[in-house]
């Protein structure tokens, strides 16, 4: 596969392209924001993996970016989903 | 000898200390998103009207210069890495043609982000206005500011391939340069659907 670059490219930029829509057209929901965050986790590994050229090193390196981006993405969405206890 | 594709490197590209600048911004910018993410949900009716008031568009549009800019940058970094050493000049030329790009992304960054604060700003709108909006000027500006550093060392870098500076085996300070904007491509890549999109 030599194009990969330009198919990781494509898929950051339609991923993009769909988050921008789900805000443009005002569709977003609970359930898109848990879309959204996954398309997120998607985006950063890609840069993760085949930008910054994580891919091929040892698993001790990649693992860091990987964890904090998995770790953020997950407690934003505990932030977003978590009930809100109503004021006194 | 050609490299094996299937063997692991031994160390991230790059000097190695550019990595630990890359985890230690990662855990502050981290924290700062969380900042923003938990301080939400104690009065979201005034995050969700505060957003309304942000430029979807300009944050959209600066998501596919910045994600665009990352894959110039690592065409230009492979433009140097499978140089051979009779391609010398020509890889540095192909590179120096990439970076020149990406830098122009950065400067387009810049003018739609400075755009975007004229019209914020211009709107009376400061740190203190709400917790919002002092969140969003603190992530967005602080992001600004490390991808103006950014291009100013992609322009360093495109500097020295014009005088073909990177020699076969020789191409650490490009990875460094690279890592660096690609770590800012990837911070935009979670601040973007946070600030701008998430209600």
């Amino acid at each position: 596969m030599k194009r990969y670059l330009e198919l990781v490219w494509a898929i950051l930029a339609i991923l993009t392209v769909f988050a921008y829509l789900l805000g443009y057209l005002k569709i977003i929901s609970t359930f898109f924001v848990a879309v959204l965050l996954g398309t997120t986790f998607i985006k950063g590994q890609l840069v993760i993996d085949y930008f910054m050229g994580l891919k091929d090193v040892r698993l001790r390196y990649r693992i860091i970016p990987t964890l904090w981006l998995s770790i953020i993405i997950t407690l934003i969405g505990v932030a977003y989903y978590l009930p809100i206890a109503p004021s006194q | 000898m050609a490299k094996s594709t299937t063997l692991k490197e031994k160390y991230p590209p790059g000097d190695f200390a550019i990595w630990i600048i890359i985890y230690v911004e990662l855990v502050t910018f981290g924290l700062l998103f969380l900042g923003y993410a938990f301080s939400r949900r104690a009065d979201v009716a005034m995050f969700n009207e505060s957003q309304l008031m942000l430029n979807q568009t300009s944050g959209f549009i600066n998501t596919l210069i910045l994600v665009t800019s990352s894959y110039f940058v690592i065409k230009a970094v492979k433009s140097i890495t499978s140089m051979s050493e009779e391609n010398g000049a020509e890889a540095n030329a192909k590179a120096s043609k990439w970076l020149l790009l990406a830098i122009g992304c950065g400067v387009a960054f810049g003018f739609v982000k400075g755009a975007e604060f004229y019209h914020i700003f211009g709107q009376g709108i400061n740190l203190s206005t709400n917790k919002f909006f002092m969140f969003y000027i603190m992530l967005t500006a602080f992001h600004f500011m490390h991808v103006m550093l950014g291009s100013f060392v992609l322009f360093i870098i495109y500097k020295k391939t014009k005088t073909v500076g990177y020699t076969f085996g020789d191409y650490r300070g490009i990875e460094t340069g690279a890592s660096y904007w690609h770590m800012v491509d990837l911070l935009w890549i979670v601040l973007f659907p946070l600030v701008y999109i998430i209600r």
